[in-house]
């Protein structure tokens, strides 16, 4: 667009953008300055604030504990992104017709998300539990003698509390591409299909850059959610064996609730948002080259 | 032939996919039925032992008679509809701001919205009670309630790809007609993005009825708790009360469960290009 | 479509909290149950005074302590809350509680648990009344006892005594070489292992609970709970319960034995039904505790002042009230013991038509010299609540699970607790 056209739309953007810049202002940006203040102080909440500087920050950077949660972190996000996204696709283009199956089926891969956390983790205690989970029943009927303790093992403890996330939000991805193939006009496929284009160089010719704007979005949707992951952990791990599971948000919640160190808290959150926040600049500058527009 | 084999070779994938699914749910039914002290037993057993008793009922009726349980529902529908019907309206407006009004500052403001969504609530939630304290708000729904209605960001992030993704072609010719911009948005985009606007008022709605941190700091009176506060207190001390919690849980997620199916209908409704006159 | 939001905005703001009574106290708990039974009490109270009306709220432990601590930062506390020993120290360092000393001028103290009341005593002020206390117990499987031909636990076992027993009651039943039924089960829970130490004369922590020391008596413990899993073979690998919550071993038959807190009585019965007989006693005595050193592990629940409550003098009297002789046994849930004495002494709470058959024995560790083993940060260098999995608790996993050594997991959660402790 030409730089008259922006000019002639600013009255009218900040119009719609009203409500938003309003709870923005409000609502978002006074807690998260008041958070960020904290981060430098020594606050117990229910004692009085005391200034501290970059100690918190300097404390956590040299902590090896605060580096193993930052590492599982970054594993969990390996695992859980790629996870999360690939099965969200793959349901969503399989289940994007208007067949009544179809339906039923994006009704039970819906189901997870918002069935009660605590009643999912049971069951998934259950499915990893050491002797009697069904899983290493299974591994050992197949004569694998000594599988693992899933969720006691330093190794698979958080893979297990990964696999859980994605399987427990994959229903929601899947909804949010659902909405993104109704973009795409059917006519492009039937010329395609004239050409005799295979299903699978449709997905990937056809599909993929025509999806691209909400497969963008989903992934930077994910990766907030894989930084923000607690209740499962809480319910499945509680961040162990001995710290093994541990990711940030769920060191945030041990620090800012159990501990009561809202100023460790808040720098750890903030040391957190910077990272996050020099991977979606990247993800940005990479999609420009990367998505359809 | 071929084609037939690799369709149920998929349909058996899905469906033991689903069965993956559907299990907790069923698990958190059965439980919703059993006895207390059946609850842990491993290995589990699947017989809703209570079914067999001459009360088959009793965790749902002690569960919902005990506690104010019709109240609570209330309230948590009240405070989920007035969040995602606000979000999604407000999102609505942001996005289409964002996505084809481009105007100075845009993308950096986009950003900021994109960006607060990143601080985990554990560090600003208590700024926050401050703030709602501050304007009197405390034992009210109104901080469950406003922060939602007037900004989401993925809503807004959703919305904006969406509106993008829609070509400029429309716009442009109704300005050619002489259509005002709200009346190109209300008329022409909003309607093609009911799929997009359905999806993003679904998420809105089960994230305000699951919420929990904010009703248990925000509201005093048992008289304005919602769902998930008022299953808090079946969790005890030294005896949580976990079935007839299962039973609540299996209560609280019909809401969902109902929007979902609703909603879902307009979701796949087809290449919304094709309803452009 | 859109009026009908605005309508429904205009009248969310509303808020309905009529108040009739002249003064109302606000009562917040960490147990909702709790707060059930104590109903009766409580409408007593405002019948022995008019025009005083007792709001109560209750909140699992998880979320109780978020909320009181968001109202601490407001200003806006209730009256009159529940307060665990692990936190007393830092509420009271922070200026949020009373002292109670002006109002306890009538009152007799000791008719109270001697330690439990200590616990409240701060800087020679006291900042709160015991409502009950609990310590941890050695569970036992009278079945298998019996099956076995031992003679069951007694407060005089040694630890020789123990290990010996928890041989014999290490079978395996179907002969392929792995046992299938556990004389005992560790877990690097406080509950699970502090008992053990303080009852061999050990101690984690200097003197004035400001440094993490751990001393020759302590960590002769923990190799001895070390060894039960790695030399003994007496108690599986913690690891290999994973999928069973730790507090249902006991009350699963899987363990002859087992050590937790005396508040889990009602869970054994609960999980363990009429499934099998089960006893409790003393954890064994260490051998290298003298009578100076010997300590048994036990920590008060109680009721705080908020100071910033406008009715104190009421707010005392309504906590004397509720902590005092008009409370009954039975409000009290399996092995929680009432703090007043006169209370625990009766005979209704020993429930002798229950299991088990003995629960005079926690009111024998009541008479001991009792240790809590907090110190500020607690929560944190020993590993509590969603925090378990890192800490001491942590460490202590690893090293029973066989994966790391104790040498090397003492070095470690020393450095993290004396960091946490320096904070």
């Amino acid at each position: 667009m030409s730089s008259q056209t922006a000019q002639r739309f600013t009255w009218l953007a900040f119009l719609f953008l009203l409500p938003t810049l309003l709870g923005l202002l409000i609502f978002r940006l006074v807690p998260i300055v008041g958070a960020f203040v904290t981060s430098f102080t020594r606050w117990q909440i229910f004692d009085k604030p005391r200034w501290i500087g970059l100690d918190n920050y300097i404390n956590i950077l040299t902590s090896p504990v605060a580096a193993k949660v930052f590492i599982n972190t970054a594993w969990f996000t390996m695992i859980y992104v790629p996870g999360v996204i690939v099965l969200a696709l793959f349901l969503a283009v399989l289940l994007n017709n208007s067949l009544k199956i179809s339906a039923f089926f994006r009704g039970a891969f819906f189901l997870p998300y918002i069935t009660s956390t605590v009643a999912v983790t049971l069951v998934w205690r259950w499915i990893f539990s050491t002797k009697f989970g069904i899983l290493n029943n299974l591994l050992i009927g197949l004569g694998y003698s000594d599988p693992p303790a899933w969720l006691a093992d330093p190794i698979w403890s958080l893979p297990a509390v990964a696999i859980v996330s994605v399987w427990k939000d994959s229903g929601f991805f899947m909804l949010l591409l659902l909405a993104g193939l109704q973009t795409i006009d059917p006519g492009v496929y039937e010329a395609a299909r004239m050409d005799g284009a295979k299903r699978l160089r449709q997905f990937f010719d056809i599909t993929m850059p025509l999806l691209s704007r909400s497969l963008f979005f989903v992934l930077i949707l994910a990766l907030v959610r894989s930084t923000q992951t607690f209740e499962i952990t809480y319910a499945l791990t509680g961040g162990g064996p001995n710290g093994a599971s541990t990711t940030l948000a769920y060191f945030v919640y041990e620090n800012a609730f159990v501990h009561f160190q809202m100023g460790y808290a808040s720098a750890l959150a903030y040391l957190l948002c910077f990272a996050v926040g020099l991977v979606t600049l990247a993800n940005f500058y990479v999609r420009k080259r990367w998505t359809h527009e | 032939m071929n084609k037939n084999i690799t369709l149920i070779a998929l349909y058996s994938v899905l469906s033991l996919y689903a069965l993956l699914t559907l299990s907790p749910f069923i698990w958190m039914l059965i439980t919703s039925f059993k006895e207390p002290a059946d609850l842990f037993r491993l290995p589990p057993s699947f017989a809703p032992t209570q079914l067999f008793t001459d009360a088959p009922f009793a965790n749902y009726t002690s569960a919902l008679t005990e506690r104010d349980f019709s109240t609570f529902f209330i309230n948590s529908l009240l405070v989920a509809a007035c969040s995602a019907s606000g979000q999604a309206l407000t999102c609505a407006l942001a996005g289409y701001a964002f996505a084809k009004l481009p105007f100075r500052g845009g993308n950096i403001l986009f950003a900021l919205v994109l960006a607060t969504a990143f601080v985990p609530t554990e560090v600003t939630i208590i700024p926050e009670y401050l703030l709602m304290r501050g304007l009197g708000w405390i034992d009210t729904f109104l901080p469950l309630i406003v922060p939602s209605f007037l900004v989401g960001s993925f809503g807004t992030f959703m919305l904006r790809e969406y509106f993008s993704a829609l070509p400029n072609d429309y716009a442009e010719a109704a300005r050619m007609d002489g259509a005002s911009n709200f009346r190109i948005f209300r008329d022409i985009y909003l309607p093609l993005s009911v799929p997009a606007l359905i999806s993003v008022f679904i998420v809105a709605f089960i994230h305000s009825w699951d919420e929990l941190l904010r009703p248990i700091l925000y509201l005093n009176s048992p008289e304005l708790y919602t769902v998930p506060r008022g299953l808090m207190s079946l969790v005890n001390e030294y005896d949580s009360e976990w079935t007839l919690f299962m039973a609540g849980s299996v209560v609280s997620i019909l809401p969902l469960a109902a929007i979902y199916i609703l909603g879902q209908r307009y979701v796949i409704q087809g290449f919304v290009g094709g309803g452009v006159k | 479509m859109r009026t009908l939001y605005f309508a429904a905005g205009l009248t969310l703001g509303t808020a309905f909290t009529a108040q009739a009574a002249d003064v109302t106290l606000r009562y917040m708990s960490w147990d909702a149950a709790q707060i059930e039974r104590e109903k009766p009490a409580i409408a007593a109270f405002e019948a022995a005074h008019p025009g005083v009306k007792v709001q109560t709220q209750g909140l699992p432990v998880k979320d109780f302590w978020p909320r009181l601590s968001a109202l601490a930062a407001s200003g806006d506390l209730p009256d009159v809350f529940t307060m665990s020993s692990g936190y007393i120290q830092q509420w009271t360092d922070a200026g949020n509680l009373t002292d109670l000393t002006p109002y306890t001028k009538d009152l007799d103290l000791s008719a109270y648990t001697k330690s439990a009341v200590e616990t409240g005593q701060i800087n020679g002020g006291l900042y709160s009344l015991p409502l009950s206390w609990s310590g941890p117990v050695l569970f036992y499987n009278k079945n298998m006892f019996d099956a076995a031909g031992l003679t069951y636990p007694t407060g005089a076992w040694t630890w020789s005594d123990f290990l010996a027993a928890a041989k014999k009651l290490t079978v395996d039943k179907n002969g392929d070489g792995k046992p299938d039924d556990w004389g005992y089960s560790v877990f690097g829970r406080y509950a699970q292992v502090d008992g053990w130490v303080y009852r061999n004369g050990g101690r984690y922590l200097n003197k004035d609970a400001t440094k993490l020391e751990p001393n020759v008596e302590a960590i002769n413990t923990l190799k001895f709970l070390t060894n039960l899993v790695l030399k003994e073979k007496v108690a599986p690998y913690p690891k290999d319960l994973q999928g069973i919550r730790y507090q249902d071993v006991f009350p699963m038959g899987m363990s002859a034995m087992w050590v937790d807190g005396s508040w889990n009585i009602n869970n054994v019965r609960t999980v363990a039904g009429n499934k099998f007989k089960w006893g409790i006693a003393e954890i064994p005595k260490g051998p290298d505790a003298t009578a100076e050193t010997v300590r048994a592990y036990a920590w008060p629940d109680m009721f705080s002042v908020s100071a910033n409550s406008k009715n104190k003098e009421l707010a005392f009297a309504f906590i004397r009230h509720m902590t005092g002789e008009t409370r009954n046994a039975t409000d009290f849930l399996g092995g929680t013991v009432p703090a007043f004495k006169a209370i625990a002494a009766r005979e209704a709470w020993l429930e002798r038509d229950k299991q088990p058959d003995n629960k005079e024995v926690i009111l024998k560790i009541g008479e001991q010299n009792l240790y809590t083993g907090f110190s500020r940060n607690w929560d944190a260098w020993r590993g509590y609540g969603a925090s378990g999995s890192g800490g001491m608790n942590g460490e202590l996993d690893e090293v029973f699970n066989g994966r790391k050594s104790l040498d090397e997991a003492v070095k470690s959660f020393t450095t993290y607790a004396n960091d946490a402790l320096s904070r």
